[in-house]
């Protein structure tokens, strides 16, 4: 039998779950990301509270969004595009200030700033990696082939 | 040797052509001769296609939203038009509200701590730590006080740039004050408008004019919106790393960022500039290499991962075909002319790839019908 090296089509059910456990996963790094910049701590504000809260409410939104996801899995099953750029679009921006949130979140924590430019290369090149193989085998999208 | 001869048909299409360009020589020069005339229509022109390309450009980027909401049930036309006007408004506005304090107060901070270190800077420490020696500033400085070269420069290019910026801020300003109600009535009669322009063309043509408006909407509306998020994105990005490297004024550096990238690929350099400039002479804060490393990471992640996705491989425009268009159509509008210069190249684009497509197409029925007969 011949075997065609055809790569495979997701459902947007597929998609859709990267996209929506991507973004659980990075939801706590982004609020913190926009608190940052604004100097919405003051500093006799305990951030440890806030951090549980922000967990509390990035479960609460998982395990919604997961029923929400299960009950819609046989419709979008059904639906197939061939290409899923405007999904992998929303991914990258959100995995960009998800970096730049994980360095705020090491901060909060009492990090040391001198390794924050290694901690911001090291989780940019993981992250790069993660997104290239995530967009050519799910998104059907291969930034190394030729133009 | 026998002279080749050359045929009726050929000699047909000389003359024809001849008598093309013998006929556009008289134009021009009959354009010549009323020149004032013509710079008077060509400036009503002008004034006309600003607002009208500015309200199509910024018609592609909402409308969808609105042929979204009405695929949802939200009508008639006038309830989601109105939505999403209210929407992007109060967007604007809010934008406006909470970020114009913040860099007003940078520009402030700057100002009253920063420039007096700065021209301290320059009059003092600058001497001792000139690279060709003290003795060479000193006579610099002399020569720069005996000749008045700074005053006599501010005294001519003052009056210019405030020339050059009412000629540039009237047209634009004029063009925005027109937008809304434009946009509005634009957008309430979106298809009515598209069916009446459709009317004007000869039906023979009316497929091809269809499909190619079209092909225009949807890659230069994408191409677009695309770029309306980047600058957003990357203007907060860039926000969130200057704060977080420790440089000062980093809401005025981020938003340079978001606002110049509206030129892609240049607009990043062009803001990396001032930060820059900034930490060299700056007491406190990150050195200049860890700003230009910033920078390098985000012209690293705007030109390789944005880009490509925004644009097509079939829309991605050279660098030098957007600095040429930037030259042109910035010669042309203004600064307009500027912002609009890549989306308008990639229209030009889109035209010249339809055409490209339909003489394909035209050969390859030519030739079917020829093996078939």
């Amino acid at each position: 039998m011949i075997k065609i090296n055809r790569p495979r089509i997701y459902s947007k059910y597929e998609i859709n779950s990267i996209v929506f456990y991507g973004t659980m996963l990075l939801l706590m790094p982004i609020v913190l990301v926009f608190t940052y910049v604004f100097d919405a701590f003051t500093n006799n504000y305990d951030v440890r509270i806030y951090l549980l809260i922000l967990v509390g409410i990035t479960v609460l939104f998982t395990i919604i969004g997961t029923i929400f996801l299960l009950i819609k899995r046989d419709k979008l099953k059904r639906m197939v595009k061939a290409t899923y750029v405007q999904e992998f679009y929303y991914l990258v921006i959100i995995s960009i200030f998800g970096i730049l949130g994980l360095v705020v979140l090491y901060k909060y924590l009492g990090g040391s700033p001198e390794y924050i430019a290694s901690i911001l290369v090291l989780s940019l090149l993981l992250f790069a990696y993660v997104l290239l193989n995530l967009g050519r085998k799910y998104f059907n999208l291969n930034y190394g082939r030729k133009k | 040797m026998k002279k080749r001869q050359i045929s009726d048909e050929s000699l047909n299409r000389i003359i024809k052509y001849l008598a093309i360009i013998i006929l556009g020589f008289g134009i021009i020069l009959l354009a010549i001769q009323f020149s004032d005339f013509w710079n008077w229509i060509l400036r009503a022109i002008k004034s006309v296609i600003i607002p009208i390309s500015l309200a199509y450009f910024s018609a592609l980027i909402i409308f969808p939203l609105i042929k979204y909401l009405e695929k949802k049930g939200v009508g008639p036309r006038g309830f989601s038009l109105g939505l999403v006007f209210v929407l992007t408004v109060g967007l604007i506005f809010a934008a406006f509200y909470f970020l114009t304090p913040l860099i007003i107060n940078e520009i402030k901070n700057f100002f009253t701590d920063d420039y007096p270190v700065i021209v301290d800077y320059i009059n003092n420490d600058l001497r001792n730590e000139f690279l060709f020696g003290a003795d060479l500033y000193d006579k610099i400085i002399a020569y720069v006080n005996e000749t008045n070269l700074i005053a006599d420069t501010v005294d001519s290019f003052v009056p210019k740039l405030i020339t050059s910026l009412t000629n540039m801020l009237l047209p634009l300003l004029t063009a925005f004050a027109l937008l809304p109600i434009l946009l509005i009535f634009y957008l309430n009669d979106y298809e009515v408008i598209a069916e009446r322009m459709r009317s004007i063309i000869p039906s023979k043509h009316e497929k091809n004019v269809a499909e190619l408006s079209s092909r225009l909407n949807q890659t230069v509306g994408a191409y677009l919106r695309g770029q309306l998020i980047l600058m957003v994105v990357l203007g907060s990005v860039a926000t969130i790393a200057y704060k977080l490297i420790g440089l000062k004024y980093y809401f005025f550096f981020g938003f340079l960022v978001g606002v110049t990238n509206i030129i892609p690929y240049f607009g990043m350099l062009i803001a990396a500039v001032p930060p820059i400039v900034y930490t060299f002479i700056a007491t406190s804060g990150p050195g200049p290499l860890l700003v230009l490393l910033v920078n390098v990471a985000m012209q690293f992640i705007e030109g390789n991962i944005f880009q490509p996705l925004i644009m097509s491989h079939q829309l991605s425009l050279h660098p030098i075909i957007i600095i040429i268009s930037i030259l042109f159509f910035g010669s042309l509008f203004g600064a307009i002319g500027v912002i609009f210069a890549s989306p308008i190249a990639a229209s030009i684009k889109v035209i010249y790839r339809f055409f490209t497509d339909l003489k394909k197409e035209k050969l390859k029925n030519s030739t079917t019908e020829a093996t078939s007969s």
